[in-house]
């Protein structure tokens, strides 16, 4: 058993690596050739307000360390509102790193370090008097893997809202963010159910329906959609796009064609945790400043 | 929607909640404290009565004389029959419980299917949960009659040997349940690197998984020989209360089958009869406490010593 | 894992034969060698129990038809049901769940009329019933109906904290109350009535069962007309009997209705069934048939009289269960809650780095050598720093019960962090990523995924302190005492302890007799703990919890 095991193993990981190692390969050229510079690049001007939005999160040389490991490399970058940025890049490049300090996450890993500023609406986010507590109760994240708590569907989106002291109407704003979370329909009838007893693609929806009931600012989206087969994953991708109208997403994915179809703006990670390059999606699925960033989309990195 | 929010505050000024926060950390914290408290109360309690002792019987006396005797005039205070009382005890015991518990951690890690494991495991976990004056009064009822009519030997009604019989069967699952941990952690690369050259599943389980899982092996048996070290009850029943030192290497081999008296049983009778306090002897009862206590911490941290070895081997 | 690598082989022996044969001999008798050690232990410990139970029940005393009759009627059913269960999965569950269920039913009625009867009084419980208790249920039921209601537990908080002192100034001020109703109707609202509507309750939510009010009023009526039975029977008072409804009528006929509505569990009804049928037709028959059966030490009259130096057919245990049960409940309060109190802090609070991560690491070395100290050195520091320093007294249930709480409480909370380990760190990322701080993870998250495991290793430790003697011996415990404690600072007997002086007692009728017959006492507790903890942890590993 024990050698039937570990050839198992051994295949899953092959699957698994083939798989990543595909992704770029499959798609990018893919992306290449769809796009039509001529016409949408136009198009792409329009959808990229420069001063229409306000910038929600900035970053100006921000480094993090695990230990002694170097996990984010001067990182200067501006998130700005109701749009979609999506974070790409190989794994291990830091993406999530970054996606963590958004809302200090990585304060519950003791080796983590952060240093350089990063700004939330003008407030620098470490600084002595911000408490993590309060800055995620503006910035609600939604993880990898689904996880609902073993508690009601109920009890699942009323969590944040009890946990702030904030019942006012508790029924009807657990169904609005069911609602808007494109969940209610389905699970409306069954609200005293267990999460638990939700498909995949339920779960994450019903946990982005629970970071979205307090009406938080900012959502932050660890791929999101990595766990979930292809249409459970276009459920939330159209989901995504829906909430751009009233939240600032940041979303980490490495799959590129995810990005390409829904965020406005893309940041390329590459490793060591540096951010080799931010701006328009368009401009950088097409026409990457930095050859780098052309390689890895090309599939010639990573 | 930043807008409809207005300002945001992140300072995190929650008034009530804080005070909980800050309420309960301190509360938690004091929990995890009172196992501090616990280690300096006993250091506190053994060391000044003990103390006290030494400064009314010389430590010369009490490592060296021959003979422990708190009634009877002369009064002597001389640990090492105890100590050899306890050695011959733990020897015993040893001597069932070592080869078994190991060749049981054999068993259940290369042999057992899942299923017998699911119904064996438990029932060993049982054979420690039973409670010691129990054992004790097993040993004494229903073993020594036992062995008396098996044996050539001449057999005290409180004897040596049934007490380290039942002690060694009680700490069978300590020897196992650690072995077969340190057994389970040997990489199956090893083995299969071993099948993979010709060998029987007996040479892979004796020359390479035990091999291999030695300091987790001897890390057990450490542990279960301060165990029986510090067992009270076993010995208090089946074993006697008569301090028995041998007269010569020749003599150590009949102890087994007469009366003796441990470290630990001598505690419990001196201190079942001079509860009131305030004499030599209600001392002497904490001064071989501390000496049992010295035997039992140190033999936990050899354990802990060799087993943190075996973890840098394989993590 | 590793087992099926020696069926590998062996196929490839068999598939090639050509290539010849390496001796198996060896390996074969190693084999056997090494199953024969690891039964040795269990064996020997399974005849030594056989023969105490035997001496206990007094089996030498029966004629050989009774023999006949009980090997027919109850052995013969029990072994076939054994040897069916080990095919048979869900069999041998349901048996452990019925033998949790009913064992531990009739020994927590036990330890119920010894906490609220004996030990605090009717007036007692009634008062911190009203003021605490009650309270505090209600504003959780509150909290479960009403969702938005935020302030729940800050209620059920306040409740804990006043609930006591209000409790403590209303003793002594309800005796008109207590008189009106009278004890067995005070327990009869108070126990058995919420032990019924909790049975309705889980009737109610389970979909094969039919409607919890029935549950609910068959209990209730059970509770009220089964007190003229109740006054047919010497020894079972009206309020025993109302204790003994809610604790052991109550999850019983739960737990057999539950069984009974799932055809998949009827086969393990079956040895129960066939046990408990066979038993009765045995008494039944015994008489008219003329056979003699066994005169057991082990009975009532044991259960129920003062324990005697002198005279073996007069004595009983009674007043050291008292004493056990007295110190077990308070080991219980305290370790439960410095146990998880320390194991939450090493696991949330602590951290690995800087200061607190230094302190942790010491508390967790100290914790782990802590567990390795002999048990007599636990009783030194009890008679030293509790009973002289402190001044809680010699031998009293207080000194006896702080002792035993510091000597599982490593144990306590080395299971429990494991228990807390073993809750998903992704639980926890949901909940500080939606804005909860630190002490509402732990409650609305980690504490509930982690309390089976918690259960499950409070029990087992509670376990080890029911039969810890030396300890006892060394902070004074009495040898003997006829009377049950009253206080927290009397003297108390003990079970281990009343064993331990039978056992210095040569006449054979103690040794084989009484001592045989406390000894299947202390054991019996055992089983029936250690039973439940594995029902409960074979369920978490399930996710039934």
């Amino acid at each position: 058993m024990a050698k039937e095991n570990t050839e198992v193993d051994a295949e899953r990981e092959t699957r698994t690596e083939r798989t990543r190692a595909g992704d770029p390969t499959d798609t990018a050229p893919d992306q290449l050739i769809s796009t039509d510079p001529g016409r949408e690049g136009v198009a792409e001007q329009d959808d990229e307000p420069s001063g229409a939005t306000e910038t929600v999160i900035e970053a100006h040389g921000l480094d993090v360390y695990y230990g002694e490991t170097r996990a984010l490399d001067d990182v200067t970058i501006e998130i700005p509102s109701n749009r979609v940025t999506a974070m790409i890049g190989p794994s291990g490049c830091g993406k999530s790193t970054f996606l963590r300090c958004i809302n200090r996450m990585n304060d519950l890993i003791d080796v983590a370090r952060v240093e350089g500023d990063l700004l939330f609406d003008g407030v620098d986010v470490y600084a002595d008097d911000v408490d993590p507590v309060a800055l995620r109760r503006h910035v609600g994240m939604v993880f990898q893997h689904p996880n609902p708590f073993p508690k009601s569907i109920y009890d699942n989106v009323a969590y944040g809202l009890r946990v702030q002291g904030d019942t006012d109407d508790l029924d009807g704003r657990v169904e609005q963010a069911l609602r808007r979370a494109a969940l209610w329909e389905e699970v409306s009838d069954r609200l005293d159910d267990s999460a638990l007893d939700l498909s995949g693609g339920q779960q994450q929806r019903l946990c982005i329906a629970r970071a979205i009931a307090v009406d938080p600012a900012v959502i932050l989206m660890d791929e999101p959609a990595s766990a979930l087969d292809p249409i459970a994953t276009s459920k939330i991708e159209d989901l995504i796009d829906e909430l751009a109208e009233s939240y600032t997403v940041v979303i980490v994915t490495h799959n590129m064609q995810q990005a390409a179809r829904i965020s406005d703006r893309t940041a390329v990670f590459l490793t060591g945790g540096e951010l080799v390059e931010v701006g328009p999606t368009r401009e950088i699925f097409e026409d990457p400043e930095e050859d780098r960033v052309e390689d890895y989309i090309t599939g010639k990195f990573g | 929607m930043n807008d409809a929010r207005g300002e945001m505050d992140l300072s995190g000024d929650r008034g009530f909640q804080d005070v909980r926060e800050s309420v309960y950390h301190v509360v938690l914290l004091a929990c995890a404290v009172v196992s501090v408290l616990t280690t300096i109360g006993i250091v506190y309690s053994l060391a000044a009565p003990s103390v006290a002792f030494f400064a009314e019987v010389s430590a010369a006396e009490f490592f060296t004389a021959t003979e422990f005797n708190v009634n009877i005039q002369p009064i002597t205070f001389g640990v090492l029959p105890l100590a050899f009382g306890t050695i011959i005890v733990t020897v015993g015991a040893a001597a069932v419980a070592l080869p078994l518990g190991l060749l049981t951690a054999i068993y259940l890690s290369e042999y057992a299917d899942s299923r017998t494991r699911a119904v064996l495991k438990p029932m060993l976990e049982v054979l420690a949960g039973i409670p010691t004056v129990v054992y004790g009064y097993f040993a004494l009822v229903y073993v020594t009659p036992f062995l008396d009519g098996v044996l050539p030997v001449e057999l005290n009604t409180f004897n040596v040997l049934s007490a380290s019989l039942v002690m060694g069967v009680m700490i069978v699952p300590m020897v196992s349940s650690i072995s077969e941990d340190s057994m389970s952690a040997v990489p199956d690369t090893l083995r299969q690197g071993a099948y993979g050259l010709g060998a029987t599943k007996f040479k892979v389980s004796t020359r390479v998984v035990v091999p291999a899982a030695v300091s987790g092996i001897a890390s057990s048996y450490i542990l279960a020989i301060s165990r029986a070290v510090g067992e009270t009850m076993i010995v208090v029943v089946a074993a006697g209360n008569l301090p028995n030192f041998p007269s010569g290497p020749g003599d150590v081999l009949p102890k087994f089958f007469e009366q003796t008296q441990t470290m630990t049983a001598a505690m419990v009778e001196v201190l079942t009869s001079e509860i009131g306090g305030g004499t030599v002897a209600y001392r002497s009862v904490f001064a071989i406490g501390l000496t049992l206590f010295g035997m039992t911490f140190a033999l936990n941290l050899v354990s802990d010593f060799v087993a943190e070895r075996y973890r840098e081997e394989y993590d | 894992m590793t087992t099926d690598t020696n069926t590998d082989t062996d196929t490839v022996e068999s598939v090639d034969p050509g290539l010849g044969r390496v001796s198996r001999l060896r390996g074969a008798v190693f084999r056997y060698v090494t199953f024969v050690a690891s039964l040795v232990g269990v064996a020997s410990l399974g005849v030594l129990l056989a023969y105490v139970f035997w001496d206990a029940l007094g089996m030498d005393s029966a004629q050989p038809g009774w023999y006949a009759g009980f090997f027919l009627l109850v052995v013969a059913p029990f072994v076939g049901f054994v040897l069916r269960a080990r095919t048979d999965a869900v069999a041998g569950e349901v048996a452990l769940e019925l033998f949790a269920t009913v064992a531990g039913g009739i020994q927590g009625g036990f330890a119920l009329v010894v906490v609220l009867d004996v030990i605090a009084g009717v007036d007692v419980w009634l008062s911190y019933f009203l003021t605490t208790i009650g309270p505090a249920v209600a504003v959780y039921l509150y909290g479960r109906l009403n969702r938005a209601a935020s302030w729940t537990g800050l209620g059920i908080l306040a409740t804990g904290l006043l609930g006591p002192v209000a409790g403590t100034l209303l003793i002594g001020r309800i005796d008109v109350v207590v008189s009106g109703v009278g004890a067995p109707g005070i327990y009869l609202l108070t126990v058995t009535l919420p032990a019924a509507l909790g049975v309705g309750l889980l009737v109610d939510r389970n979909e094969d069962l039919g409607d919890g009010r029935w549950a609910t009023l068959a209990l209730f009526a059970l509770g009220v007309a089964g007190v003229l039975a109740a006054d047919a029977v010497p020894g079972v008072s009206r309020s025993v009997w109302q204790l003994f409804v809610a604790s052991f009528a109550a999850p019983t006929g739960y737990v057999v209705a539950r069984n009974l509505a799932d055809q998949e569990r009827w086969s393990g009804l079956a040895g129960p069934g066939a046990l408990v049928v066979g038993a009765g037709v045995l008494l039944l028959v015994d008489g008219p048939l003329g056979l003699v059966g066994p005169s057991p030490w082990f009975d009532w009259q044991f259960l129920t009289s003062p324990p005697s130096l002198t005279d073996p057919s007069t004595a009983g245990v009674y007043a050291p269960i008292v004493g056990s049960v007295f110190v077990i409940v308070l080991v219980a309060v305290f370790t439960l809650f410095l146990g998880v109190g320390a194991a939450l802090y090493l696991e949330e609070y602590a951290g690995s780095s800087g200061l607190r991560g230094a302190v942790a690491r010491l508390v967790r070395i100290n914790i782990s050598n802590l567990a390795g100290v002999p048990s007599v050195v636990y009783g030194l520091l009890g008679l030293a720093v509790f009973a002289r320093l402190i001044g809680t007294g010699i031998g009293t249930v207080l000194t006896a019960a702080l002792t035993l709480s510091l000597l599982i409480l490593p144990i306590v909370i080395i299971s429990a962090r494991e228990a807390i380990a073993a809750v998903p760190d992704s639980q926890r990322r949901a909940s500080y990523g939606m804005g909860a701080t630190r002490w509402q993870t732990v409650r609305n998250v980690v504490l509930p995924r982690s309390l089976p495991g918690i259960m499950t290793g409070t029990i087992l430790a509670l376990g080890r302190a029911i039969g810890e003697t030396a300890p006892l011996l060394m902070i004074g415990v009495p040898a003997f005492r006829r009377d049950e404690p009253t206080g927290l600072f009397t003297r108390t007997g003990a079970l281990p302890r009343q064993v331990f002086t039978w056992a210095d007692n040569p006449n054979p009728e103690f040794q084989y007799g009484v001592l045989a017959a406390g000894v299947v006492t202390l054991l019996v507790v055992l089983l029936t703990m250690n039973s439940i903890a594995i029902l409960i942890r074979n369920k978490y590993e399930r996710g039934d919890v």
